[in-house]
């Protein structure tokens, strides 16, 4: 889990309050952790097979290997063909969390447990229930990740092979391959606006909503999907732990397209992929439907060699084009923007050392048109954000003491240098109030997973 | 600059012996074990551990050189390499690995390309024969 700000120490306004609360689901939403044993156990293989850092990343998601891609694309079914194993698997991760303002706490943050892996010879699933710390003692249990596939392996077309399957999913680009879109890297940047396909933004539908998508894969190098998706009643969501104000709303008409071209030279790993995700969405539930549509592209490279020394390299740029079907008036009257855009973008870089030590930078900008009714106090929703982490993953490589357990460390910094587009009094404090700025949100944390 | 006519011979016999290399399958060739480590951990390490008894989504292939095809007890072979009756000699394994795995044993599962570099077939290979 990312650090997170603890904004109870802001004083004043009821707005504060929000906004901090808000912030603090944003980043909890940037969950890394991919680490499923279950795995290992079920192929013969050791988690740095699949995972540039052996257990699964950094503080950006999965880190897939392009062999972890395949894996992912086969419908988590292949095996080592010894006979089927328990495909269930479990993490704990503790946190020490330092806010630049707010409470330092130590805590058992996280408490997993994984469905996953190969059901049968052509269905799999990666499936993640998380208990969160919401502190007090107190957890929350929440249906994090769906992932169930059906794949049908071996075909031919035209000579070369051809995969094709089927994704039942909760989060738009989780399913995907790469592990660049932020649905799949599990890092979206974070802010007061922000795409359908970033899992930070406000009421994403990430974890909320249900879809299925029907993909292929040719010649190894051509992956191609489409699918649509539709939001869960509220109720549901209550049931499966999320909270009423995240709410994505009523979607229809939804419709996810996918089109990557990805190359395995061994050595070396390239990508380069569009994806789209369109919907007529109704936030709150009612009220006329805005007309949303995301248009992205991603592009990414690995430098794997005899993975001695790993680079990863990805650049994720997402546009939305809103057409509002509701306009609000603001406190001066005035009414709210009829169309707007918005756009995230997520720079990250890795190095990996022997699949033990490793560090990743990421550069998180999120913005959108300026709209006074929208994005108070300033109009302007831009945020702009950096992660740097340091991790050590001891196990999970050939040879390790634990093949079946994995362990890491890690140190992250979460840091804001705009926010509301603004780097000073971001939330608009009259004078002689207190202010907050944007390094007020930064945070430091230190933390141990553990996966077995 | 003009190289010194002794030189001549030298080069002659080089080029016969990239020649022979070149023509004659069964040519023992010099493999260097280290460069083939960093091979088999590229191209193979993914699905084959080199460990005794140990079966990812391939067969160990620890003593490989030498063995019978599809003769591990414990590892769930296709049909196709099952009743393949063929031993994993060296000029096998160069024969096998230089091309597509679906070519050299149609039917197989294994996902291979093959291996275009001479000189690394020859490094893996080297390096397999290590592994025992």
């Amino acid at each position: 889990m990312l650090p997170f700000p603890t904004c109870s120490n802001f004083p004043g306004r009821s707005t504060l309050a929000m906004w901090c609360g808000g912030l603090a689901l944003l980043l909890l939403a940037c969950a890394p952790a991919q680490a499923t044993p279950a795995f290992a156990r079920q192929t013969g293989s050791v988690c740095a097979d699949c995972h540039a850092t052996a257990y699964g990343g950094g503080a950006n998601g999965p880190n897939l290997t392009p062999y972890g891609m395949r894996f992912k694309l086969s419908g988590y079914t292949d095996s080592n063909g010894s006979g089927p194993p328990i495909p269930v698997a479990a993490q704990l991760i503790a946190t020490h969390t330092v806010p630049a303002r707010g409470e330092v706490t130590s805590r058992l943050t996280e408490a997993d447990i994984y469905l996953a892996g190969r059901l049968t010879d052509h269905i799999g699933a990666f499936v993640k229930v998380a208990a969160d710390n919401t502190g007090g003692g107190n957890y929350k249990v929440r249906l994090a990740h769906v992932d169930l596939r059906f794949v049908a392996p071996g075909l031919q077309l035209a000579g070369r092979d051809l995969t094709l399957g089927v994704s039942v999913n909760n989060s738009p680009g989780f399913q995907d391959p790469v592990s660049a879109l932020p649905g799949a890297s599990t890092l979206g940047p974070p802010g007061v606006t922000g795409t359908l396909l970033n899992l930070s933004s406000p009421n994403a539908p990430a974890n909320r909503v249900i879809g299925a998508t029907l993909y292929g894969v040719y010649d190894s190098d051509w992956y191609g999907e489409i699918g649509t998706y539709s939001a869960l009643s509220v109720a549901a969501q209550d049931s499966l732990g999320y909270r009423a104000s995240g709410d994505p709303g009523k979607l229809g008409d939804t419709g996810y397209f996918r089109f990557a071209w990805m190359k395995d030279l061994k050595r070396h790993f390239f990508s380069a992929g569009v994806v789209a995700l369109t919907t007529s969405r109704q936030r709150p539930r009612g009220v006329p439907a805005d007309d949303i549509t995301d248009l992205g592209y991603d592009l990414t490279y690995q430098y794997l060699g005899t993975r001695e020394h790993i680079v990863q390299l990805s650049y994720v740029n997402v546009y939305e084009r809103r057409d509002y079907g509701n306009r609000p008036l603001g406190p001066a009257g005035q009414l709210a923007q009829a169309h707007g855009a918005a756009r995230d973008q997520i720079l990250s870089a890795s190095y990996t050392w022997r699949q033990t030590y490793g560090i990743t930078f990421s550069h998180l900008d999120s913005n959108g048109t300026p709209d006074a009714v929208r994005f108070v106090p300033y109009a302007e929703p831009h945020t702009t954000s950096n992660l740097l982490s340091l991790y050590w993953v001891p196990f999970g490589k050939e040879g390790s003491i634990a093949r079946y357990g994995n362990l890491k460390l890690a140190a992250t910094w979460f840091r804001f240098s705009r926010f509301n587009g603004t780097s000073s009094n971001i939330f608009g404090a009259p004078p002689g109030a207190p202010m907050a700025s944007a390094d007020d949100l930064d945070a430091f944390s230190v933390s141990i997973s553990v996966a077995f | 600059m003009i190289r010194p006519s002794s030189a001549r011979p030298g080069a002659f016999a080089a080029a016969i012996g990239l020649l022979l290399v070149c023509v004659l399958p069964g040519t023992v060739r010099g493999g260097d074990v280290a460069a083939g480590k960093d091979a088999f951990r590229s191209e193979c390490s993914e699905c084959h551990s080199i460990s005794k008894g140990r079966n990812k989504k391939g067969p160990s292939l620890f003593g490989i050189v030498g063995r019978p095809a599809g003769s591990l007890p414990d590892y769930h072979y296709t049909d196709a390499l099952r009743t393949a009756h063929w031993t994993w000699t060296e000029d096998k394994l160069r024969s096998y690995l230089s091309q597509r795995a679906k070519t050299a044993n149609p039917g197989t599962r294994m996902k291979f390309d093959g291996i275009n570099d001479p000189q690394e077939l020859d490094d893996l290979i080297s390096f397999l024969k290590t592994v025992r």
